[in-house]
């Protein structure tokens, strides 16, 4: 690829790859800082977990409130949670990354959007 | 948008099934479709409460992913004098199905949430359905506790026996907290129920429970006597008791839950 390629037909194409590789990156920062905030004894992955009411209850508060959104929405992506808890799209793509990582919730990308449930059929 | 309601307590027989029964036909009356759900597997009992000898399809079977929820629905809107509509899904009340249903796993009772959870869509946004009513076992079980996260109002019934007190505050406080859920206290089975006694009440339940009393209910005799042959908001058009469930019905209908 010549840099008139680049300048001239696919600059919008090379942003949005870009702009894509540092979201992912953000979120992956932000799974970081949380692991540091609350300590790596709630975040580790469990053999047996599963999305129901009695861990529910279980939960520390900040992980319920978006378990419980998403347990409502189905499935949904962090913006969509943050309008429903009213906290930062940040915050909650954190605590819905970390939710993924305990196995509680399944992750899957559509575009530049990532989607997050509960799956149901198949939990851990 | 309807709603649903889950009607729960912490003790057995603080009369959750006479509330949910008489709570759902107050709303049906008013004109409302409503549907009314045993989710009661431990100890079934709205199929004795109704008189329905026969139903093709259980609760147990739709939880089950045995089958669609329009399957499971009995239209009861015949039994009513006014134009609304009243549904009924009964909890199965064979001892198999009783042990099955004790017998299920983590994993099964998450599916059944996504299952009771799913019903806001089947049945309110697309059924047009008003209100669902759930009507649960006492205490933390499984099936209760389902119908509590997906509820958008949780009635509680209590007594003013001191276990029941004391455990209804427990519940209230450790477990609805917990789930930020939306809350009316029904003070059932009040011995003094005058008139002028009736803030004093309410402040003492806000005092107690920190929850909004929905209403109190007079022990009755005549509901005893009945021994559940009667739905009263059906049958006993002019009784107190009745009137009392329609107010409540009344409160829930315009969101006066405060």
């Amino acid at each position: 690829m010549n840099t008139e390629e680049l300048l001239g037909k696919k600059p919008l194409y090379l942003l949005e790859k870009i702009k894509d590789n540092l979201e992912r990156l953000n979120e992956k920062m932000e799974v970081m800082i949380e692991l540091q905030k609350h300590g790596r004894k709630d975040i580790q992955p469990l053999p047996d977990a599963s999305l129901d009411v009695m861990t529910l209850l279980s939960m520390p508060d900040h992980l319920r409130k978006t378990a419980m959104t998403i347990c409502r929405c189905g499935r949904a992506t962090a913006e969509e949670i943050s309008q429903q808890t009213a906290r930062a799209r940040a915050v909650e793509s954190a605590y819905l990354n970390q939710l993924v990582i305990m196995g509680y919730l399944k992750k899957e990308r559509k575009g530049r959007k990532a989607y997050f449930y509960a799956d149901r059929e198949n939990p851990r | 948008m309807g709603k649903i309601l889950a009607v729960h307590s912490y003790k057995g027989g603080t009369g959750k099934t006479l509330l949910s029964v008489n709570l759902a036909a107050a709303l049906a009356k008013r004109g409302k479709k409503v549907a009314l759900f045993d989710l009661d597997f431990r100890a079934p009992s709205l199929f004795a409460i109704l008189k329905i000898n026969e139903a093709s399809h259980w609760v147990n079977d739709y939880l089950n992913g045995a089958c669609e929820i329009n399957k499971v629905l009995i239209d009861l809107s015949s039994r009513l004098q006014e134009n609304g509509k009243f549904f009924v899904g009964l909890a199965n009340p064979s001892t198999e199905a009783m042990r099955d249903m004790s017998a299920k796993d983590r994993k099964w009772e998450m599916r059944a949430l996504g299952n009771l959870l799913a019903l806001r869509n089947t049945l309110l946004t697309e059924g047009g359905f008003d209100y669902l009513v759930f009507d649960t076992s006492p205490g933390l079980q499984y099936s209760s506790i389902n119908a509590i996260v997906t509820a958008d109002l949780v009635v509680v019934a209590t007594t003013g026996d001191r276990s029941d007190v004391d455990g209804t505050r427990r519940m209230l406080s450790e477990m609805y907290n917990l789930f930020e859920k939306k809350t009316g206290l029904v003070l059932n089975k009040v011995l003094d129920s005058a008139k002028s006694k009736k803030d004093e009440m309410s402040r003492k339940v806000q005092t107690t429970y920190q929850v909004p009393l929905l209403g109190f209910v007079p022990c009755f005799c005549e509901i005893l006597r009945a021994e559940g042959n009667f739905i009263f908001a059906q049958d006993k058009p002019d009784h107190p008791f009745t009137k009392i469930l329609d107010e409540m019905a009344k409160k829930i209908e315009t969101d006066d839950v405060k």
